[in-house]
C-alpha cells in the first residue's frame, strides 16, 4: 500500500523535473551539428575541429547572443562519402540542429551537400577545396575558405611575378584536392610564360619519398616546387628534397610552395628541410588584430598547444552562425538567409563575404609565409 | 647525370627493400611453419614503431637501443596472442579461422592504437636521418646505412640460425612435415610458439626501423603490408632467400616506377609480377619446397 | 527415397516456402518499424552487404574457395554500370545486367587464372587482383575519374505500373524494397542452385577435390562456375551501391572491404546460405549500434570477430542450433 503512495509521488517529482527540464532546455538555444571525421585517417582533423568549437562555445555562452546559447552534436563521418551521409542523416533524424558545420574532405563534404540542402539545414564548410562545392551554385552551402581557383590562380601569380619563377615540378596527393589544386597551379602558371617540367602524383599510403625526390633533382633546374599533401607525407617531401639537395633547404635552389594543410609547428618537425618553404595558410597566428591576439592566447591557455589552421576555421565557423544570430536569425531557414547576406564578418582567419554561390570571395583569408633559417614565419605581406 | 639517377635509384631502391625485407621475413616465417598467414602481422610492425618512439620520447633513449625495445615488443606480444588466440584455434583444424582470427586481432589492434596514440601522426625524427653524405653526385643520410646494416646482419644472423642451429633446423623440419618431426621427438607446439615469437619480434624491429620513413599514425603498417604478402608469395612461402631476393626486387620496382613512371602505377607492377609468377612459378622464385598441390 | 524421407522432403519443402513468405513480409514491415532516413539508410546498407555476403558465401562456403577479392568484383560491378549510364547513356537496368555480367565474367576469369592454386596461394592471387582493380580504378583518371569521384549518380527510374501509382526510387523507402527484394530472389535461386545436384558436385570439391575428380567431375569447370556465380552476385551489389550513395569514389572498394565481407560470412556461418544474411546484418548494424561508445566502438567489433571465431567457429547458425537444442532438450521448466 505505502509502496504504491510513494511511487506515485516519486512518479509526479519525475515528471515535474522533468517537464521543467525541457522547459528550461526549450528556451533559446541554436543546436549546431558539427560532421567531422573522428576515425580513419582523417581524425585528427575531427579532434582539431573539436578544440576550436570549445572555446568559440565557451566565450559565447558566457553571455549569449540575442538571448540565444549555442550547443552542439557530433557525428562521426570519417572524412568518406557512405559514412558521411549515415552521420548526416543520424544527426538530422535525431539532434535536428538549425545548422551543420563540416566536413573537412571534400569528397565527403559533396555526399552531404544534397542529404542537408534536402532537409534544408545550412551547411558550412571550412575545409574542403574541392570547387565543385561552391560552383554549381547550392544555396545551403557556404565556404568561408578560400576555393582551389582562388588559391592556385594567387599563388600562381605570386611565384611568377614575386619569386620570379619560371619553371616548376607539381607535387601531389591523388585525391580530388590534391588533382584540383595542382592542375589550376599548372594552368595559370604556364598561361603566365612559366613552364612545368614534371606533375608527380602519388597516393596517401606512399610512405619513402627518396625515389621522388630523386626524380626531381634529376629534373633540372626547378624554381617552385608546389606541394600539395597533407602534414604527414608533406613531412617526408621535404625532407627528402632536403636530403637530395633540391630545396635551399638541402643547399639547392629550389622553392616549394604549399597552400593549406601544413600547420603551424610543421617546420619544428622538418628542421632545417623547410628553410625558405613559401606557403598559404590560412590562419596567420602573427596577424596583429586583437581578435587574433586573444584567440592566440585563450586558444594556448585552455590547450597548452598553438592553435592551428584547423582550429582557428572551426572558431570562425561557431563565431559566424553567432554573428548571424546577432544579426537575428533563429532557426535554420533565417540562419541560411542571413549568411548568404554576409558581407563583412571578421574573424580570425580573415574576412568572410559570400558571393553567389555562397563562396567567401575576400582574399585576407590568403595569408603567405615564408619559413626562416630560424624556422619562424616571416609574413609576406602580398594580399 | 643519367648514370648517377640510376645509381641513386638504386641505392634508393636497396634501403626500401631491405626494409620491406625485414616485413616480409616474419610473415614467410610464420608461412612456413605453420602454414598460415598473419593478417595481424602490420599491426606489430606499426606498435614496434610506437614503442620505439615512446621509448625515445617519454623514457629519453636512444634510437639504436629503441630499435631492440620494439623487438622485445613485438615479441612479447607475439607470445601473448599465439597463447590467447592461435594456440587454442590450431586444435579446431581450419585452415580459415586462424585467419579470421588475425583480422579480428588486427582490426581490434589498429583501433585500440588509434584510441590510445591518437590519428595525428607523429614525427620520427633520428639524428640519423638528418646526416646526408654526398658521394660522386649521389646522396645517402646515415639512416639508409643504419637500415642496410641493421637489414644485413639480421638476416645473416637469422639464416645462419636457420642453417646452422638444432633449433634452426628443427623449425624447417616442421615446415617441411609436420607429422614425422613430431614423431622425431620436436615438440611441433613449443616451436611454433618459437616461430610466432621470432617472427613478431623480426616485426616490431621493423617496425622502429620504419618509424622515420612511414608516416607514423596506426594505420602505418597497412600501407606495407600488401606489399609484404606480395614478396613473399614472389619470393616463395617459407623460403628465406626467395623473400630477401624478392624484398629487393620489389624496393627496385618501386623507385625505378617513380622515376620512369608514376608513383601510382608501382601497385600495379608489382601485383602484375606476383600474378605472374603464380601464373608460371607458383612455388616462387627459388623453390625449395616442393608441393604436390599448390 | 523411402516414403517417410519423401514425407520429410515435403515437410521441409512447405516449411520452406513459409519461411520465404515470412522473410518477404518482415521485409515489407521493417521500414515501418525502424522509421527516419537514418534507419532506412542503415537497412540498404544491411541489404547490400547481404548481397555481398551471400555472393562471397557461395564461392567460399559451397565451393571451398577462399575469395579474397571480393571487394573487386563489387567495385567493378558499380564502376561498369555507372560509367554506361552516366558516359554512354545506357538505361539503368541495361547497364545493370552489364554490370553483373562484367562481374561475373571477371570472377570466371580470375578463377581460370587461379584455379590451379590451392589454399592461401589462391587466398593471395585474389587480393591480389583485389589491389589490381582498385588501383585501376584509382589510376585510370580519364575513364573513372579516380579519387574524383562520380558525383550525383540518379536513382533507378521510376516504375509506372497500370493502374497503380509511380514508385519513385527516390524514396529511400522504395530502394530499399527494390534492394532487399533482389537480396531475397537472389537467396532463392541460390538455395535453389544449393539443393540441386550442383550444390551435391560443389560439396563434393569442397571436401575432397582429389577424390571428386577420380569420380569424374571436372572440379576445375565446377570451381570456376561458383566463382562466376559470386562475382556476379557481388557486382549486383555494386550496380545498386551506386545510385544509393549517390557518389562513386575507388576508395569504396579498398581490400579491406574483401576483409570485412569475409568476416560476414563467418560470424554468420559458412556453409550455410542463412548464415551468412544475419552475419551481414549484424556486423552493418553493430558498428552503428555501438557509436555511443566512442572512440572504442571500433575496437569492440575486432574484439567480437575474434570471440566468434574463437569459441563459435560456425557462427551465428551454429550458436542458434546450440540455443535450440538446448530448448528442446530441457526439461519441462519449473514454474
Amino acid at each position: 500500500m505505502y509502496r504504491r503512495g510513494l511511487l506515485a509521488v516519486l512518479a509526479l517529482a519525475g515528471i515535474a523535473t522533468f517537464g521543467a527540464g525541457t522547459a528550461s532546455a526549450q528556451d533559446k538555444t541554436i543546436k549546431i551539428g558539427g560532421l567531422f571525421p573522428m576515425s580513419g585517417p582523417g581524425a585528427y582533423f575531427g579532434a582539431q575541429d573539436k578544440q576550436g568549437i570549445e572555446l568559440a562555445l565557451e566565450e559565447l555562452n558566457k553571455t549569449g547572443v540575442n538571448g540565444y546559447k549555442f550547443a552542439i552534436q557530433y557525428e562521426d563521418s570519417a572524412c568518406s562519402p557512405l559514412p558521411a551521409s549515415q552521420a548526416a542523416k543520424r544527426l538530422l533524424d535525431q539532434y535536428k540542429p538549425d545548422v551543420i558545420i563540416g566536413e573537412e574532405c571534400s569528397d565527403a563534404t559533396l555526399a552531404i551537400m544534397p542529404i542537408v540542402a534536402e532537409a534544408k539545414v545550412p551547411l558550412i564548410n571550412a575545409g574542403s577545396s574541392s570547387i565543385r562545392i561552391t560552383d554549381p551554385g547550392n544555396p545551403y552551402t557556404f565556404r568561408i575558405m578560400p576555393n582551389e581557383v582562388m588559391q592556385g590562380v594567387d599563388i600562381a601569380t605570386q611565384a611568377y611575378n614575386k619569386l620570379n619563377a619560371r619553371t616548376a615540378v607539381l607535387l601531389n596527393e591523388t585525391t580530388n584536392a590534391g588533382i584540383g589544386n595542382a592542375k589550376v597551379f599548372k594552368e595559370t602558371f604556364e598561361k603566365l610564360g612559366g613552364k612545368v617540367v614534371a606533375e608527380i602524383g602519388f597516393g596517401r599510403d606512399v610512405n619513402d619519398f627518396t625515389a621522388i625526390a630523386t626524380r626531381v633533382a634529376g629534373a633540372g633546374k626547378v624554381d617552385v616546387i608546389p606541394t600539395y599533401t597533407l602534414e604527414g607525407q608533406g613531412l617526408k617531401i621535404t625532407q627528402a628534397l632536403s636530403q637530395a639537395g633540391v630545396v635551399k633547404g638541402g643547399g639547392g635552389g629550389a622553392i616549394q610552395l604549399g597552400t593549406i594543410w601544413l600547420p603551424f609547428g610543421f617546420e619544428q618537425k622538418a628542421g632545417k628541410a623547410a628553410e625558405g618553404y613559401v606557403r598559404i595558410v590560412q590562419f596567420d597566428p602573427t596577424d596583429q588584430r586583437d581578435m587574433v591576439k586573444n584567440f592566440v592566447k585563450n586558444f594556448k591557455a585552455k590547450f597548452n598547444a598553438d592553435p592551428t589552421h584547423i582550429n582557428a576555421h572551426a572558431y570562425d565557423q561557431i563565431l559566424l552562425i553567432a554573428d548571424a544570430v546577432k544579426r537575428g536569425a533563429k532557426d535554420a531557414q533565417s540562419i541560411r538567409d542571413t549568411l548568404a547576406a554576409t558581407k563583412d564578418f571578421k574573424g580570425v582567419t580573415g574576412s568572410v563575404e559570400f558571393d553567389k554561390s555562397n563562396q567567401n570571395i575576400k582574399m585576407d583569408t590568403i595569408h603567405y609565409m615564408e619559413t626562416k633559417p630560424d624556422l619562424s614565419w616571416n609574413a609576406l605581406k602580398w594580399n | 647525370m643519367t648514370a648517377t639517377i640510376v645509381a641513386q635509384q638504386a641505392i634508393n631502391g636497396i634501403v626500401l627493400g631491405s626494409l620491406y625485407v625485414l616485413v616480409a621475413l616474419g610473415l614467410t616465417l610464420i608461412y612456413g611453419v605453420l602454414v598460415q598467414i598473419n593478417f595481424a602481422h602490420a599491426d606489430f610492425v606499426t606498435l614496434g614503431a610506437f614503442a620505439a618512439y615512446f621509448f625515445i620520447h617519454l623514457l629519453g633513449g636512444n634510437y639504436l637501443t629503441s630499435i631492440a625495445v620494439a623487438l622485445v615488443v613485438g615479441a612479447i606480444l607475439g607470445w601473448a596472442i599465439n597463447l590467447t588466440i592461435f594456440a587454442p584455434l590450431r586444435h579446431k583444424g581450419s585452415e580459415l579461422l586462424p585467419l579470421i582470427a588475425t583480422i579480428g586481432v588486427s582490426t581490434m589492434m589498429q583501433n585500440a592504437m588509434l584510441a590510445w596514440f591518437g590519428p595525428i601522426p607523429y614525427a620520427f625524427e633520428t639524428p640519423y636521418s638528418q646526416q646526408v653524405f654526398r658521394v660522386a653526385g649521389m646522396f645517402f643520410t646515415a639512416q639508409s646505412l643504419i637500415i642496410i646494416a641493421v637489414s644485413a646482419a639480421t638476416i645473416a644472423l637469422l639464416y645462419a640460425f636457420m642453417k646452422f642451429t638444432f633449433l634452426g633446423k628443427a623449425l624447417r623440419a616442421v615446415a617441411q612435415d609436420r607429422e614425422t618431426a613430431g614423431l622425431m621427438g620436436i615438440n611441433p607446439s613449443y616451436l611454433i610458439m618459437l616461430t610466432i615469437v621470432l617472427s613478431s619480434a623480426l616485426a616490431g624491429m621493423a617496425g622502429a626501423m620504419l618509424a622515420p620513413v612511414l608516416v607514423l599514425t596506426p594505420f602505418a603498417g597497412t600501407t606495407v603490408i600488401v606489399k609484404a604478402f606480395a614478396i613473399v608469395i614472389i619470393g616463395g612461402f617459407g623460403n628465406v632467400e626467395g623473400t630477401i631476393l624478392a624484398g629487393l626486387l620489389v624496393g627496385l620496382i618501386e623507385s625505378f616506377t617513380t622515376q620512369y613512371f608514376d608513383p601510382g602505377l608501382i601497385d600495379i607492377f608489382v601485383f602484375a609480377l606476383l600474378l605472374l609468377m603464380l601464373a608460371f612459378r607458383p612455388t616462387g622464385l627459388i623453390s625449395e619446397r616442393r608441393e604436390e598441390n599448390v | 527415397m523411402s516414403e517417410a524421407a519423401a514425407a520429410a522432403a515435403e515437410y521441409r519443402s512447405s516449411h520452406r516456402r513459409w519461411a520465404f513468405l515470412a522473410a518477404a513480409l518482415i521485409i515489407a514491415v521493417l521500414p515501418y518499424v525502424l522509421t527516419g532516413s537514418y534507419w532506412h539508410t542503415n537497412l540498404t546498407v544491411c541489404a547490400i552487404n547481404v548481397l555481398l555476403a551471400l555472393g562471397l558465401d557461395f564461392i567460399l562456403g559451397y565451393a571451398g574457395q577462399l575469395n579474397l577479392g571480393q571487394s573487386a568484383f563489387y567495385g567493378l560491378g558499380a564502376y561498369v554500370s555507372t560509367l554506361l549510364i552516366t558516359k554512354f547513356g545506357f538505361p539503368f537496368w541495361g547497364a545493370f545486367v552489364a554490370g553483373v555480367a562484367f562481374a561475373g565474367l571477371s570472377g570466371v576469369f580470375l578463377a581460370l587464372f587461379a584455379v590451379r592454386l590451392r589454399g592461401h596461394y589462391l587466398a593471395i592471387a585474389s587480393l591480389g587482383f583485389a589491389v589490381i582493380v582498385h588501383q585501376i580504378l584509382l589510376n585510370w583518371i580519364s575513364l573513372t575519374q579516380g579519387p574524383l569521384g562520380i558525383y550525383a549518380i540518379p536513382p533507378p527510374p521510376a516504375i509506372a505500373l497500370p493502374g497503380l501509382p509511380v514508385i519513385s526510387f527516390r524514396n529511400p523507402v522504395a530502394l530499399f524494397y527494390l534492394i532487399a527484394g533482389f537480396a531475397l530472389l537472389v537467396y532463392f535461386l541460390l538455395d535453389q542452385l544449393v539443393r540441386s545436384p550442383i550444390g551435391e558436385t560443389l560439396t563434393a570439391i569442397r571436401e575432397d577435390e582429389i577424390s571428386a575428380s577420380s569420380l569424374g567431375i571436372n572440379a576445375t569447370a565446377w570451381k570456376v562456375f561458383a566463382f562466376g556465380v559470386g562475382a556476379a552476385v557481388g557486382g549486383a551489389a555494386g550496380c545498386f551501391y551506386a545510385p544509393f550513395v549517390g557518389t562513386l569514389v575507388p576508395d569504396a572498394f579498398f581490400i579491406t572491404e574483401s576483409f570485412t565481407i569475409l568476416s560476414m560470412v563467418i560470424v554468420g556461418g559458412m556453409g550455410t546460405l542463412i548464415g551468412p544474411v544475419f552475419g551481414a546484418i549484424l556486423l552493418t548494424l553493430l558498428p552503428e549500434l555501438l557509436r555511443d561508445i566512442g572512440d572504442l566502438r571500433l575496437v569492440v567489433y575486432g574484439v567480437a570477430l575474434t570471440l566468434v571465431v574463437l569459441f563459435m567457429p560456425g557462427g551465428l547458425v551454429q550458436a542458434w542450433k546450440l540455443i535450440r537444442a538446448k530448448i528442446t532438450g530441457a526439461p519441462a521448466a519449473s514454474p
